[in-house]
């Protein structure tokens, strides 16, 4: 067995491959400025997603003021609609009261007048009216 | 002793006047109210001043009915109505419908129509309490055999407003002709 053939040779050609293929190399001149420069021009480049325009728009404070202020407004008015809406429907329900109280009492005074129209047509003339 | 006098017929006086100044301030008597225990069927309408104008201001000016009711409510102080509807004949005594009628006997008030049908059995009641000679309330007494009604209008009622509550509300008006075919067809 040849001796240059054993694993534990250190000039084993595979090795030898290993070794110069990844020996360290230096980077050509201006590489790392050519990359940067690609990078920024990409970046330039490339339009800002509608998502990150609404989440720039609203970090703004003042637009952040806004709709906390638009929200505020829209809850002071949803309650006072909603007020406006039960008061309505409970002013509706005291008028059909209203309505019935009046609508019975008038009917018990019909009912008098009735009785008493019935009286008065049930009652015979009597002679000495007559004369 | 001389002392005490005033304070004794002060102390009567008050006495002596108060069955009057309580059937003047009485909304509903409490006879009344004790009748809804027996009844199968109550109405009950409480509508003090506020409670009145603020139910007026929801009547339509385009309704014609809620346009006369409007004017009648326009001078009312209060409307408190009770009617019991009762499921027999004789659920309640005459002497309890008599003891009702005697709180509206008293100065102040007078009875207008009092109506007495042994046929049907209607006893209609009317009283009106009379303030520097206008129209200060009225009281409506209705005892029919299985029902019993008490209204109480409190406030200025002008005459044609009255006879606008007899007539209107979908109840038709009642003249003689009409009258007399529903006692035909009563006696059918």
């Amino acid at each position: 067995m040849n001796k240059n053939m054993t694993p534990d040779n250190d000039t084993n050609p595979m090795d030898e491959i290993l070794k110069r293929t990844l020996q360290r190399q230096e980077a050509p001149d201006g590489f790392a400025d050519r990359v940067l420069a690609r990078l920024s021009e990409r970046r330039s480049s490339q339009k800002p997603s509608l998502r990150d325009s609404w989440l720039r728009f609203l970090a703004q404070p003042l637009v952040r003021w806004a709709a906390l202020a638009a929200f505020a407004t829209a809850m002071i008015l949803s309650g006072h609609l909603h007020n406006l809406r039960r008061e309505r429907a409970e002013g509706e329900a005291a008028k059909q009261r209203l309505m019935l109280a009046l609508r019975i009492a008038g009917s018990k005074l019909q009912l008098a007048k009735s009785r008493v129209n019935e009286i008065n047509a049930g009652q015979p003339e009597r002679p000495e009216e007559r004369e | 002793m001389r002392e005490k006098m005033p304070k004794k017929m002060l102390l009567l006086f008050l006495l002596l006047a108060s069955p009057i100044l309580r059937a003047q301030d009485t909304k509903i008597p409490p006879d009344v109210e004790k009748l809804s225990a027996r009844a199968k069927e109550t109405v009950e309408v409480t509508m003090d001043g506020p409670m009145l104008r603020w139910a007026s201001k929801f009547l339509s000016s385009e309704d014609p009915e809620e346009q006369k009711a409007a004017k009648v409510v326009a001078n009312l102080k209060g409307i408190y109505v009770r009617s019991f509807e009762f499921d027999k004949d004789g659920a309640y005594s005459a002497s309890e419908v008599e003891t009702l009628r005697s709180q509206f006997r008293s100065p102040g008030w007078s009875r207008v129509v009092g109506v007495r049908s042994q046929q049907d059995g209607d006893n209609v009641d009317i009283f009106f309490r009379l303030e520097n000679d206008k129209m200060a309330g009225i009281v409506i007494i209705a005892a029919e055999p299985r029902e019993l009604t008490f209204v109480n209008i409190v406030g200025s009622l002008e005459v044609d407003q009255l006879a606008d509550l007899g007539g209107e509300f979908g109840i038709p008006k009642l003249d003689q002709k009409s009258l007399s075919k529903a006692h035909k067809g009563d006696q059918r």
